[in-house]
């Protein structure tokens, strides 16, 4: 089978790109740490969540020195708590899941984004900064009320933080 | 609209008269967009993405 | 002349019978074409905010029926059409049994007529029917069960239009043993295996729950599940979609522009490359979804990112092609045989324009396969923004170009306009790149895809390459103009229809310049081909099918139901039962008055 010189030199180059795109996602993930949400968490009842430990009191609790976690359950249509409460300078997991059906997570202009299943619980970890507000959306149709769906998540400041008592209602 | 099909062979068939010819044309076209592709990917991946806030890390 | 005219007949003139099927189907693809136009412009237009002329509720109905016309119906319809042509005029013997032709032909229209009344009920509120779960159809929102049914009808009618194909080839085999299996015929049967193996999920995952579910025959579905069955099926039909507009460029580009394809094996490899890759892909669109390994989603990743290499191969093959024609033309220079192009043809300028955007689509779909990447962009306005430039360009202005040179083939009907013609190629290239464009960079500042109304009152979008209301306004004004050219394209074409046959339209495909005996025999050993592709699917899919499975159980871990078809029927009765209360609350104060 014939080839042309230059069409072997495009071939050559065309799979040098697809392992610097390959390469480059995997430096993504073993330098900065970038973590893809996955399946860390054990599945959830969606009919039951008032039974689950997880999900019973949506909330923002800490869990150690600048480690917080947040429990969200997304439905048709809104999330909870919101606002989402949580100090800078920490590292806070967000643990999401669905009360009914497909939703969406979506920190507005930030890279925490995941899709929220019922059934399923997404977990993600993210550092915080300054204090700021963030806006959050649903990004899957979930209805007909889907682009009314949306939620806030406030960044304060440690002392802010607890003097709400690290109660973020 | 040359010459007719062959009446019964197709004509993907049919071989070619194996003219050589150099695409220097289109290799020149399809550098640039090889440049153009790594570029926008450098800058996507670590100006957009990584600069973002709120970084996944687990 | 006029013995040079009967020396060579048309498609139409050698096979009329076939060149019915193309044209019945192409007609009823171009329906579907303008349906979703009107549902296009009225929701770009809501989206923006220029004009609301639905409730945003309805948003969905035409979201719904703008993504199903588009993808499924104007695609696929024109794809047999296509296919049809391309089979008999390579093996140039006619279908074996154009009963079974019609047969296939009346099976999709009669799904897709089934399935296109379940949506557009959706809009009358007096009809308890509606299918608003868009073209995805994630569970647990449930559509009527019409829609479902109509799909599977559907499906099964392009089943046996493949099952056609490949018995005609067969019968063609009988008669030439030895031939090498003509190119456009290889890229039929090399499109439909791939076919056979994506739409076996979605067959599955719609006839083994989805439409039960509806029926009420079982309570609930795993969503990750029928999720994960969506998207096997649903990747690899953007390469269904696209193959039509690989077959142009590579066997009739080249003719248009004056030249030849550069090379007949390496289109042969590229299509082989599709029948393997394109299926164990399908994870990359939930790399974002919870419950489904890391490691899946990286496997996933790396052979995503191999099926560039077929796209990438294809760019250099057919510019190459193209060059050739212009050189042959007397072009010369490094890029000056540019201008040596039959730029003024339609046909020429409309597929040009269409690979050139497919080239930008390529660089938003290498950021949309990169899994990390996924968190910037998954599931905002960029994702569309993309699948307008490769379906919605690459494949609808190749489709449209491509109507311009066969449509006199298979009707001896030259076209009404050619001017009109380059005009509406070009309308569509400049409104898809306003919007698209816009599109993208909305999605970079994190506006939401598929939702009526993307302003939300407690935050503001930041403000990037232009704010959020300026990009508005590129939008509507790009969708505007693919809505016009939409509308030129459909009214040239109804004109073409009521001009006089003629003779003397037809042109031969020529042969390429690397040829089908420089080809390794094994490229044609569909069953090597077939069985690699299974193991591949069967590695890239087996282990997370039974990890979801083994979580949330065959049919789900507790989820509910929520039909989107139900809540009228509700409403409807509560009205009534209202009325009813009424009535009786009427009738008994006047029983009342009458007894005092």
């Amino acid at each position: 089978m014939h080839i042309h010189a230059y069409e072997k030199l495009w071939l050559a180059l065309s799979i040098v790109l697809i392992l610097a795109l390959v390469g480059t996602v995997t430096y993504g993930a073993v330098g900065p740490g970038v973590a893809m949400v996955a399946d860390s968490q054990s599945t959830v009842d969606p009919g039951a969540l008032d039974e689950d430990e997880r999900f019973s009191e949506p909330r923002v609790e800490q869990v150690g020195e600048n480690e917080y976690e947040a429990y969200v359950v997304a439905y048709q249509f809104g999330f909870e708590p919101t606002p989402i409460v949580v100090p800078a300078n920490s590292t806070v997991t967000l643990h999401v899941t669905s009360r009914d059906v497909i939703h969406g997570f979506e920190v507005v202009g930030t890279n925490a984004n995941t899709m929220v299943v019922p059934g399923e619980v997404s977990e993600i970890t993210v550092e915080t900064d300054e204090p700021t507000e963030y806006g959050l959306l649903c990004n899957e149709y979930c209805g007909a009320g889907h682009h009314v769906m949306e939620g806030k998540i406030h960044v304060v400041s440690q002392s802010e933080f607890e003097n709400r008592g690290g109660d973020s209602e | 609209m040359g010459q007719s099909e062959a009446a019964n062979a197709p004509t993907d068939d049919v071989g070619g008269e194996g003219e050589d010819f150099d695409p220097i044309g289109t290799l020149t076209l399809i550098g640039i967009y090889f440049a153009i592709l790594v570029l926008a990917w450098v800058y996507i991946y670590f100006v957009e993405f990584l600069g973002r806030d709120l970084v996944v890390v687990g | 002349m006029s013995t040079a005219i009967e020396s060579e007949p048309t498609f139409v003139d050698k096979f009329p019978d076939e060149a019915r099927v193309v044209r019945a189907a192409f007609m009823s693809s171009f329906f579907a074409l303008f349906l979703g136009a009107i549902f296009g412009i009225i929701q770009t237009l809501h989206r923006t905010d220029v004009a609301r002329i639905i409730p945003s509720t309805d948003y969905y109905t035409v979201l719904t029926a703008h993504g199903v016309f588009m993808v499924i119906s104007f695609t696929i319809f024109f794809l047999v059409g296509l296919f049809t042509w391309a089979l008999t005029r390579s093996l140039d013997r006619p279908l074996i049994n154009i009963k079974i032709t019609w047969t296939w032909y009346g099976l999709m229209a009669a799904g897709m007529t089934l399935t296109g009344i379940s949506i557009l009920a959706g809009f009358v509120d007096s009809i308890d029917m509606s299918a608003d779960v868009l073209y995805t159809f994630y569970a647990p929102l449930q559509a009527h069960p019409l829609f479902y049914a109509g799909l599977a009808v559907f499906i099964v009618g392009t089943w046996i239009a493949g099952a056609d194909w490949f018995r005609t080839f067969l019968a063609w085999r009988r008669e030439h043993p030895d031939e090498r299996i003509p190119l456009q015929t290889f890229m039929v049967l090399t499109t439909m295996t791939m076919w056979y193996i994506a739409s076996s999920a979605v067959a599955a995952s719609v006839l083994l729950f989805l439409l039960p579910w509806s029926l009420g025959f079982i309570d609930q579905v795993n969503p990750t599940l029928t999720r994960t069955l969506f998207w096997f099926f649903g990747h690899p039909v953007v390469y269904f979609w696209l193959m039509p507009a690989y077959m142009l460029w590579y066997t009739v580009l080249p003719k248009i522009a004056g030249g030849r394809l550069f090379s007949d094996p390496l289109a042969r490899v590229v299509f082989v490359l599709f029948v393997l890759l394109s299926t164990p892909v399908g994870i990359h669109h939930q790399y974002l979804d919870p419950g489904i390994a890391e490691g899946f989603k990286f496997i996933s990743m790396t052979n995503t990112m191999f099926l560039l290499l077929p796209s990438l191969l294809t760019a250099f093959t057919v510019v190459a092609s193209v060059e050739y024609g212009a050189r042959k033309n007397g072009g010369t220079g490094l890029l000056g045989w540019l201008t040596n192009l039959p730029w003024r043809k339609p046909a020429f300028t409309g597929m040009m324009l269409a690979g050139l955007m497919f080239a930008a689509g390529g660089f938003s779909g290498m950021v949309n396969a990169g899994m990390n990447i996924n968190y910037l962009i998954h599931n905002t306005l960029w994702v569309p923004g993309h699948f307008h430039l490769t379906v919605g360009t690459a494949v609808a202005l190749t489709m449209m170009a491509g109507t311009y040179w066969i449509w006199p083939q298979i009707s001896n009907k030259p076209i009404y306009s050619s001017q009109i013609g380059l005009f509406q190629v070009v309308l569509w290239f400049i409104g898809m790149a306003l919007m698209s464009n816009a599109m993208h960079a909305q999605g970079l500042l994190g506006v939401p895809r598929r939702t009526a109304e993307p302003e939300y009152s407690g935050f503001d979008y930041p403000t990037m390459f232009g704010g959020f209301e300026e990009l508005n306004i590129q939008i509507a004004i790009g969708g505007t103009l693919l809505f016009v050219s939409t509308i030129l394209f459909l009214g040239n074409l109804v004109l073409t229809m009521g001009n006089p046959k003629v003779s003397g339209l037809a042109e031969p495909l020529p042969s390429p310049v690397s040829g089908a005996e420089d080809a390794p025999k094994v490229l044609d050993n569909l069953r090597l081909w077939v069985s690699i592709a299974l193991t591949l699917v069967v590695l890239a899919y087996a282990l997370p099918i039974a990890a979801i499975i083994n979580r949330g159980g065959l049919l789900g871990p507790g989820v509910g139901t929520y039909p989107v078809w139900v809540a009228p029927l509700f409403d409807a009765l509560a009205n009534a039962a209202a009325t009813l209360l009424g009535a009786v609350g009427d009738a008994s104060a006047a029983l009342a008055e009458v007894v005092r």
